[in-house]
């Protein structure tokens, strides 16, 4: 089951299996993010490639107004995911137990 | 163990409900299913996405080979698509240079051990393996 929201603590959280078939909820939701933002992955099971299209996608459009997302507590197979990607350089990651 | 897949994203949830009970009744360690959920998915996407007007549905084989998994997708409505020849990806561009998408088959060959691709007689037939820690 998949979600994305906004936390008790203010960040967004995304939560579950970002596949291919949830990237339009996804999209949806962070084409509202304004500036900067921290987006919690800690109860995010699984993300693929169209999953990181979607927060490509959102950095781009942030970025280009001078702000950006920062991604916390990601699970060591979805950092490996990143490293594979090059989107530890593109994005401020901090895995989890960090 | 096998099973047919109708050709859509709807079918994810099911093709993952699917692999993972085979993965769990094999107890594969978390970091290898996770690897293995996201190589079919990949595979699978991308079956429909570039054979969208395919008749027949997708077929996945899972089986354990020792201390390996392999795994099999065959659609047997397909033009050829080698996954196995898909550009090189530059990781390192920066981000003003980088487009969302062509990232799927880079992943894929990080995760598994091997990949062969196969098309004969409008059957692709996609298969790799995983050894399993």
């Amino acid at each position: 089951m998949f979600d994305i929201g906004i936390g008790e603590e203010g960040s967004i959280f995304i939560a579950g299996r970002l596949d291919a078939a949830q990237t339009e909820k996804a999209q949806a939701f962070l084409d509202s993010v304004e500036g900067s933002a921290t987006v919690d992955f800690s109860r995010l099971d699984y993300i693929s490639s169209a999953g990181l299209g979607v927060l490509l996608r959102t950095q781009k459009r942030l970025m280009a107004a001078g702000g950006g997302l920062r991604l916390v507590n990601v699970s060591p197979h979805i950092n490996n995911i990143f490293r594979y990607s090059g989107f530890d350089h593109i994005f401020e990651v901090q895995a989890a137990g960090s | 163990m096998e099973n047919t897949f109708k050709r859509s994203f709807d079918s994810l949830e099911e093709l993952f409900t699917f692999t993972e009970s085979f993965l769990e009744t094999e107890s594969v360690d978390t970091a290898d299913r996770h690897d293995i959920h996201f190589a079919v998915e990949e595979l699978f996407t991308n079956m429909v996405k570039y054979n969208a007007d395919g008749q027949v549905d997708i077929r996945l084989t899972l089986e354990r080979d020792g201390d390996r998994l392999l795994v099999t997708l065959k659609d047997a409505d397909s033009r050829p698509f080698d996954v196995t020849k898909s550009p090189p990806v530059d990781i390192y561009r920066p981000i003003e240079e980088r487009e969302p998408g062509g990232l799927g088959l880079h992943l894929t060959k990080k995760v598994v051990d091997s990949i062969e691709y196969r098309h004969s007689d409008g059957c692709t037939t996609i298969k790799f393996s995983k050894d399993l820690r």
